[in-house]
């Protein structure tokens, strides 16, 4: 196996944000400190926060609130998850790919995209790849997508019998084969035995560029204890939120 | 309504909402830039040798090498939004059986506007070889200069910098041993 690495990939995450305007009362003495203009309020006075108290609170109004109101929240906060699916799936549907929006995993392809940079990817049908291309493919037996630059296209060729590449009738058949900028030969090796990529491994090709954006989704598959924190709290949040 | 919750919530929302419109405004502002430099390239020698194929060994194979001389100024493609240029030189021909190719057969990454003009007397850095594992009968193929502007933030644009005015023709094979 090589040293370097292929860029590894994953999906950006496919959930939208939540409204998550909340105002909690207890936090309030806090104003003071940062001196902010305030008006009196009841809580001015309260000299710490007291978490039990707070909760307690909250659990009143969530009773007083009934359970149409818990119903709501959740039927809320269940379409915010739906629209942000549909946004998800509907930049696949445009874009023709799997994925149209993921994230470097390694370090194959540096200097031009370092870990964590946010990639955007489009698959037109009835266009062909050209060297220089940098694109995202999914070898069978691979699980992850890798990304890396277009070093030769084969156009009009297939594989045929004994891995002799033949003309193909089929003007969309094309061969590829990819190399990782920051590696020294190409990539065969990733190629889990085959000799060239086909058209039907290809994900898409990058056509725009955001850096370090896609570090939240590294980390939180580094700690999955923040995803679970991010995921609770949003879930929290849309609960007992009042208006 | 004055909390300091929504105090963090407003100012957190109005940076990411103007952050989001600079890096827009920044990656529209490249469409403004539309300089396409042209420089001369020329190959200078091409040698054919047979040699053994890297996956079969009794499968013979041959191998080009290709010197060429290239000499552009780039300079132009740097503007605030330039990460970086990836400069690639490929072949391109049709074989007999009417398959198109375009194989990479050297690459270069500019990072800095200082190194952008370029003048390189070079050889493939890739191994180019023919599909069907021989240049016989293989027609004169052209040789390209072409770059990758890749932005800080925003769309990779591509180009075509020089190109050789006459299709190179492959020499005959030559066994060394």
């Amino acid at each position: 196996m090589r040293e370097s690495d292929a860029t590894l990939l994953s999906r950006s995450p496919k959930d939208g944000r939540g409204a998550s305007e909340t105002c909690i009362h207890s936090l309030q003495p806090f104003t003071a400190i940062l001196s902010f203009p305030q008006p009196p309020s009841p809580y001015f006075c309260q000299p710490s926060i007291d978490w039990p108290a707070m909760f307690a609170d909250e659990l009143k109004t969530l009773r007083r609130l009934g359970f149409r109101h818990v119903l709501l929240q959740i039927l809320n906060f269940a379409s915010v998850l739906a629209s942000g699916l549909m946004i998800w799936k509907g930049l696949g549907l445009i874009t023709n790919t799997e994925s149209p929006i993921v994230v470097v995993l390694s370090g194959s392809m540096e200097p031009a995209f370092y870990r964590g940079d946010l990639l955007f990817l489009t698959n037109p049908a009835n266009e062909k790849y050209h060297t220089g291309d940098i694109t995202v493919y999914k070898v069978p037996g691979a699980d992850i997508p890798i990304v890396h630059r277009v070093l030769e296209t084969h156009d009009g060729a297939k594989i045929g019998r004994r891995a002799s590449i033949v003309a193909s009738p089929l003007s969309q058949d094309q061969l590829l084969l990819t190399k990782g900028d920051n590696n020294y030969i190409d990539d065969i090796e990733l190629y889990q035995g085959l000799e060239w990529l086909e058209r039907k491994h290809i994900v898409g090709k990058v056509r725009g560029f955001l850096p370090y954006i896609g570090y939240v989704t590294i980390a939180m598959n580094d700690f999955p204890q923040l995803k679970y924190a991010l995921l609770g709290g949003l879930g929290l949040l849309a609960l007992i939120q009042r208006e | 309504m004055h909390s300091i919750y929504a105090r963090i919530n407003n100012i957190s929302a109005l940076l990411s909402t103007s952050l989001m419109c600079l890096l827009g405004a920044i990656a529209v502002s490249s469409y403004f830039f539309t300089a396409d430099p042209k420089g001369l390239l020329d190959v200078s020698s091409i040698q054919v040798f047979p040699g053994n194929a890297r996956r079969y060994v009794n499968k013979n194979q041959d191998f080009a090498f290709v010197n060429f001389n290239v000499s552009a100024d780039l300079t132009p493609l740097f503007n605030w939004n330039t990460k970086q240029l990836f400069l690639y030189l490929s072949a391109e021909y049709t074989n007999p059986q009417g398959i198109r190719n375009d194989v990479v057969i050297w690459d270069k990454i500019v990072r800095r506007k200082e190194d952008a003009n370029i003048d390189i007397a070079g050889r493939n850095k890739y191994v180019f070889r023919e599909p069907s594992s021989s240049f016989k009968n293989i027609p004169p193929a052209h040789y390209t200069l072409k770059y990758n502007v890749m932005p800080y933030v925003g769309v990779l644009t591509y180009g075509e910098a020089a190109r050789t005015k006459e299709p190179v023709a492959f020499p005959e094979s030559r066994d060394l041993s």
